[in-house]
Formats: structure tokens, C-alpha cells, sequence
């Protein structure tokens, strides 16, 4: 690996300062997961490499009941997994989180780290989107907060600008009445990363769904929701034939990459499969019941 | 280019070291303190052969920075046990067949030390899934898996 230097800022605004100082040069290390890889292939050659590690305000997370969640953008994926608010407010996320990767990259990789990346072969992207979150950015001139819908803009690519941080993530407060359910499907069971993945809540309304989100993941460069198949589920009693054609339109709609994990006609049957499957389950129907 | 100052815990004894900041925590156990029970493998996140215990969470030191782990504690097999006192995971490894070449084997011990640690009673699909960042090419894990199972059986587990 080429040499750099290592910053190891204790302050959010000497982090930014830093990043504003060295502009091109810098770049920010969280959990390295991503980041030495890149380095080590020489895809990223910084010669300044601004480490958050120090920042432990960015590491916590914290739940009130009017504000929702909040998680340090800096949590890794197994302090997100096991942190009990977590578990018990939002059990669709703690199960993404305890899903993926692997233990010891979940000892390490953090929540922040893998948004920032934008690599598309990744979890927590679709299913933040389908639950409402939204994103904190520190910048050289203060804090902004957008959707995480707007942060996933394309391959490798997010809404971030040179020299911001990204802080936090936030989702809204549990809402009883909505389901929330995430399939994550893997070419071989050896491998760690997704080929694709779909996140799906809604608004039980009697017995039908309102405020449906359907988003695909890693079958695309960024997450997409799935807008057809959105307003199809909405207001409709689900049955299996209904889950069938949401599936269809999903199918339909989405513009799937193909690369080493699978190309674009594997990855729409697989994605179809995923959101027959997981709209019968969260009808409480079986999908098994049919073959698709 | 840039030197750092180390100081942490390296199976229990106090290391103060001097190390440039492009150095893996891999490279830093084996060829700067001679620990080379932690092996390189496939240096990309996959294989496992790194493992290492940072505070008592497995990692993969391939991942890791030498320079990250100031005021650490760090834990490799060779803090695990020795000749005469193997630890109950290394010696249940030997009568379950849970290794063949050894290559992966450091790997996986400390692995299953930080699932044993997390669920000392685990079910064997709960102890696959702890292996999942771990891969060996010799024994098909059956006998890996065994051995974790008789260790937390005898109650070696926490
Ligand atoms: C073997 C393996 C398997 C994996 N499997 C999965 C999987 O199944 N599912 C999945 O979702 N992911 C998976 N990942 C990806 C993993 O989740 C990411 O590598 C990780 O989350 C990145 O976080 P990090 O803290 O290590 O980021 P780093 O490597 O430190 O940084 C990544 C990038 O983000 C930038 N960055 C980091 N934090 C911030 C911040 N707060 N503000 C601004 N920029 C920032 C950095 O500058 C860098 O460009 C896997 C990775 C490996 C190595």
C-alpha cells in the first residue's frame, strides 16, 4: 500500500477543517472495510487520510419516543445489530444488520461507511429507504438532513459534497400499525454480499395496506423503488395472485446490472421470486402454496 | 511517510511501537512481534486467516490498520493457550478433527472464542453462521463445527 498520513481529528470540526484544507488529497477513514481495499488495489490513493475514530459522539445511539432513532453514523453494523433499542423499535433494521457481511466485518465496518460507499452489493441502503430514514451531513458551513430516498444516488455515488461528514442517520418513530420485512437473496450460501435484495413496509389499513414502499437493492447501481408495484399494493386486499403481480410489475420496472454475481435477466427473476415471496409473507400468506 | 507512536495490549503484555501508518495490523503482528500464528490469507475480507481479537470483538486484521489500534487490546491464538494448556477450543479442534493442514485453524479459533462469547449455547446453525467470515478447505467443517458444539457442551462456552 502506497504511504499517507494518518489524522486522527478528536473534534467533528477539526475533522471538517481538515477535509476543507487538504480537499482532493484527503479522505475519510471510518471503520477501513471499504477503504483499504480500495487503497491496496490503488483504486484510492490519498495522501491524507482523515480517521473519525476518535469522534465517539458519532458512535452512539439513542431512541426517544416523539424524535425516533438516531445512530452515529460511525455504529458498526454489530453495535446496530445487537443494541437493544434497535431490537425491540425497529426488528426489520437489527435483523438486516445481524444478516450481513460477516461477524468480523460486523466488528468493524460501520453503518455510515458502507451509505458513503455507495457500493450497490450492500444491505442497509434499500432497507433505510423503505423505513422513512433520513441522513445527517456536517459541511464547512453546518449540519443539513435529507432523506436517505435522495442520499443513494448512483453507482458508488451519493448525494455527499467534497468536504462533508456524514453524522447520523435518523428514522421516524415506530409506528405499530406499520410491517416491515427484508429478503436478501446471495448467489451461493458461501458468498457474503447480495446479488439482490428487497425491503418492503406499509400501513396496515383494515385488511389492506396503505403507504406501501417496495425498494430493490443491490440488482441496480443505487436502491429503486418500485413505484408501479407501490401504488398497485395500496388499498388492495393482498392475496397470493396480487403478490404475483406486484412481482410482475417489479419485474417490469427494474433495470437490473449484471456483473460477477449475476447479469441483468438472473438478477430480474431473482428480484421477481424475492417480491412474490416477501409479499405474501407479509400478508401472512404462504408462498409456497404456488410455484413461481 | 508519517511514524506513529503505538502503545496497546498484546496478549496481556503492554507493546509500545513505532509504526508507519500504511502498516496492516496483520503485517504488524507477524513481521514486527514475530506473532505469526495469525496468517495471511486471502487479504481481502473473505478467508477468515486473519482473525484477531480487537477488545474481545473478532476482526479481520487484514481490514485494520496497525495505527488503529492505540490503547487497544488485542488478542491472537497465541494468547489463546499453549504446549501443556491448550485452551478447551484448541483441544477439542484436536479430538474432533476440527483441522487438517491448520492453515485456517488460528482463524477459526478466534472466531468461535467471540460466538462462544456472545451465545455460549449455540445451535449448529448458529455456529455456521458464527463461521461465516472463516473459510477452510480441508475439513468440510463438520469436525470444526463439532468441536465448538463439544466445547460449549462441556461448558466452556462463556
Ligand atoms: C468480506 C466483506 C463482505 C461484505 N458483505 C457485505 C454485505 O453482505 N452487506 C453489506 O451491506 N455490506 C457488506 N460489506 C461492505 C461493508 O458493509 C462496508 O465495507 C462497510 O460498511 C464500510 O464501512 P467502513 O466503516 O469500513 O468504511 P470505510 O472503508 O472507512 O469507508 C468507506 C468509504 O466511505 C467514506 N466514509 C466513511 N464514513 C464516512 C462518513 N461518516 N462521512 C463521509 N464519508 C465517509 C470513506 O471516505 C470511504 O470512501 C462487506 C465487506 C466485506 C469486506
Amino acid at each position: 500500500m502506497h504511504s499517507f498520513e494518518f489524522m486522527e481529528p478528536t473534534t467533528l470540526a477539526e475533522a471538517l477543517r481538515l477535509l476543507a484544507t487538504h480537499e482532493d488529497d484527503a479522505c475519510v477513514f471510518a471503520g477501513g472495510t471499504a477503504l483499504l481495499l480500495a487503497m491496496r488495489q490503488r483504486m484510492m490513493v490519498p495522501e491524507i487520510v482523515v480517521s473519525l475514530g476518535r469522534l465517539h459522539d458519532l458512535r452512539t445511539i439513542g431512541w426517544t419516543p416523539a424524535g425516533g432513532l438516531r445512530i452515529g453514523a460511525l455504529a458498526r453494523h454489530g453495535d446496530v445489530a445487537r443494541s437493544e433499542l434497535v431490537q425491540q423499535h425497529y426488528p426489520m433494521l437489527a435483523g438486516v444488520a445481524a444478516g450481513l457481511a460477516n461477524p468480523q466485518v460486523r466488528n468493524q465496518a460501520t453503518i455510515g461507511g458502507n451509505l458513503c460507499y455507495a457500493d450497490p452489493a450492500t444491505d442497509p441502503p434499500s432497507c433505510l429507504i423503505a423505513m422513512g430514514a433520513e441522513v445527517t451531513i456536517a459541511g464547512p458551513d453546518g449540519e443539513r438532513r435529507i432523506p436517505m430516498r435522495t442520499f443513494s444516488v448512483d453507482f458508488f455515488t451519493t448525494a455527499l459534497e467534497p468536504g462533508e461528514i456524514l453524522t447520523g442517520i435518523l428514522l421516524p418513530p415506530p409506528d405499530p400499525q406499520r410491517l416491515g420485512h427484508y429478503r436478501r437473496h446471495l448467489r451461493t450460501a458461501a458468498e457474503h454480499r447480495p446479488v439482490a435484495n428487497v425491503a418492503l413496509t406499509a400501513r396496515r389499513v383494515g385488511s389492506a395496506w396503505d403507504e406501501v414502499r417496495l425498494v430493490v437493492g443491490a440488482a441496480t447501481p443505487s436502491p429503486q423503488s418500485m413505484t408501479r408495484a407501490e401504488a398497485y399494493l395500496a388499498g388492495r386486499a393482498i392475496t397470493l395472485d396480487v403478490a404475483a403481480e406486484a412481482a410482475s410489475l417489479v419485474a417490469e420496472e427494474l433495470a437490473p446490472i449484471s456483473d460477477g454475481r449475476g447479469d441483468a435477466a438472473f438478477r430480474r427473476q431473482v428480484v421477481r421470486a424475492a417480491t412474490r415471496r416477501i409479499v405474501a409473507e407479509a400478508a401472512g400468506l404462504d408462498w409456497k402454496e404456488t410455484a413461481a | 511517510m508519517s511514524g506513529h507512536k503505538l502503545s496497546l495490549v498484546v496478549n496481556g503484555e503492554r507493546v509500545e511501537a513505532d509504526v508507519p501508518s500504511n502498516r496492516l495490523l496483520s503485517e504488524f503482528l507477524r513481521d514486527d512481534l514475530a506473532l505469526t500464528g495469525t496468517k495471511r490469507g486471502c487479504e481481502t475480507g473473505v478467508c477468515g486467516a486473519c482473525s484477531v481479537l480487537v477488545d474481545g470483538d473478532v476482526v479481520k486484521s487484514c481490514l485494520s490498520l496497525a495505527v488503529q489500534m492505540n490503547g487497544r487490546e488485542i488478542t491472537t491464538v497465541e494468547g489463546l493457550g499453549r504446549v501443556g494448556a491448550l485452551h478447551p477450543l484448541q483441544q477439542q479442534f484436536m479430538e474432533k478433527g476440527g483441522l487438517q493442514c491448520g492453515y485456517c485453524t488460528p482463524g477459526f479459533l478466534m472466531a468461535a472464542v467471540d460466538l462462544l462469547k456472545r451465545n455460549p449455547n449455540p445451535d449448529d446453525a448458529e455456529i455456521r453462521e458464527g463461521l461465516s467470515g472463516n473459510l477452510c478447505r480441508c475439513t468440510g467443517y463438520q469436525g470444526i463445527v463439532d468441536a465448538i458444539r463439544s466445547t460449549a457442551e462441556a461448558g466452556h462456552g462463556a
